[in-house]
């Protein structure tokens, strides 16, 4: 089951980049991130390094025992967002908003590196900036 | 004098609608959809503000794609003593292509431009890239120059075929590649491209490259056409890689054009 979902994931990477032109890069996302098991984090954005070739979140998320720890959280180009109408600004939210991500744990045992799937706000909208 | 006269009269009417039609050029000018290496994308607004970027269910027309759509893909063919290099370079593309650290892609990678600035006697183009905001000076009926040193984009000139505007490059760096799976390149890869409008007043892009010491024969990519963009180009963020040190394989996705 794992396998296959893996599978999946890596066809759908490529056929959706397939089309690519030049500009993008062409390393699969299921070489740096664990396409077997979505995972959940929820916290604040603390800053966002729109940069290319693949656009930075990083997420405040507080652990059980009251401690906070930062996530580096990738993302798609900046220009992948633009053709689909969302900001920097969007991505941000309100100040101090609490956000849900759905995303992809590092393979390589790189602690607190993720992938994201979909960013949810708190008033219940979602961006899907990526499939599994 | 009078005979005089009206022919002196029909020259001057005669070289005013020469010089006329010598002005009369297609329009190139304009910001192009060349899709910017993500035409695939069929993004979609949801209810309540939500946005679907990848993996969104696509109505059929969408499907098919706007501007930057692609046909078959089409590769350069190498000389067969460097067929083994290229397979190497293919296989090993995660550590070794140029673009995936952020480099320029070099021509005819970077593609149409996605803005074109025409003027009597130059162009200029203008790119939006992953990998930077570049641009391109393209005088016509020049000499190519030879003050200065090879850089990623060389030195172009232009001249007007008919209705298509013909620009050469020449004095790129080997340090680039043709296009994804090890399109290796020397110093004497020289570039021609043609960009022409169609009938419904898209681009057409077309270019071929001569590399002889390395190609088999001249790579003429699949022509691209780039409708007219209702946008403005933007300054590129800069390109800083972080992925790479995480690969823990060398897995890549094809990326043909």
């Amino acid at each position: 089951m794992i396998l296959r979902t893996f599978i999946a994931a890596a066809a759908a990477l490529t056929s959706a980049l397939a089309a690519a032109g030049p500009v993008l890069a062409h390393h699969s996302v299921a070489g740096v991130f664990d396409t077997s098991e979505t995972r959940t984090w929820k916290g604040t954005i603390t800053k966002i390094d729109w940069i290319n070739p693949h656009t930075y979140i990083h997420l405040a998320v507080e652990n059980d025992d009251g401690t906070v720890t930062e996530w580096e959280m990738e993302s798609i180009p900046p220009a992948m967002m633009r053709k689909a109408g969302i900001t920097r600004k969007m991505i941000q939210g309100e100040e101090g908003e609490v956000i849900e991500i759905e995303g992809l744990r590092a393979r390589d045992g790189t602690e607190n590196l993720a992938y994201i799937l979909t960013i949810t706000y708190a008033d219940g909208h979602f961006y899907q900036l990526s499939t599994n | 004098m009078t005979n005089r006269l009206f022919a002196s009269a029909g020259l001057a009417a005669l070289l005013t609608a020469g010089a006329a039609m010598a002005q009369e050029r297609p329009d190139l000018s304009g910001t192009w959809d060349n899709g910017g290496g993500i035409g695939f994308l069929n993004p979609q607004n949801l209810e309540g503000q939500s946005i679907c970027v990848t993996g969104c269910p696509q109505p059929a027309a969408a499907a098919s794609g706007g501007g930057g759509a692609r046909p078959a893909p089409s590769l350069p063919v190498y000389k067969a003593e460097y067929q083994e290099r290229v397979a190497d370079l293919t296989e090993r593309q995660v550590d070794e292509d140029p673009v995936l650290r952020c480099l320029p892609p070099g021509l005819p990678r970077l593609g149409p431009p996605d803005k074109i600035v025409q003027a009597e006697d130059e162009f200029v183009f203008l790119y939006e890239d992953v990998s930077g905001p570049f641009f391109r000076m393209v005088p016509l009926n020049a000499e190519h120059r030879e003050d200065i040193d090879p850089s990623y984009h060389g030195d172009s000139i232009g001249w007007w075929e008919g209705d298509t505007l013909m620009v050469e490059t020449v004095s790129m760096t080997d340090d680039t590649w043709l296009t994804d799976n090890g399109a290796f390149h020397t110093e004497n890869l020289r570039v021609v491209e043609e960009l022409s409008l169609t009938d419904d007043g898209a681009l057409q892009w077309v270019a071929t490259a001569y590399d002889p010491e390395v190609l088999e024969q001249p790579w003429r990519l699949n022509p691209r056409v780039s409708p007219h963009a209702d946008w403005e180009i933007v300054e590129s963020p800069p390109c800083i890689d972080r992925s790479l040190d995480h690969m823990v394989d060398d897995s890549y996705h094809a990326n043909p054009r």
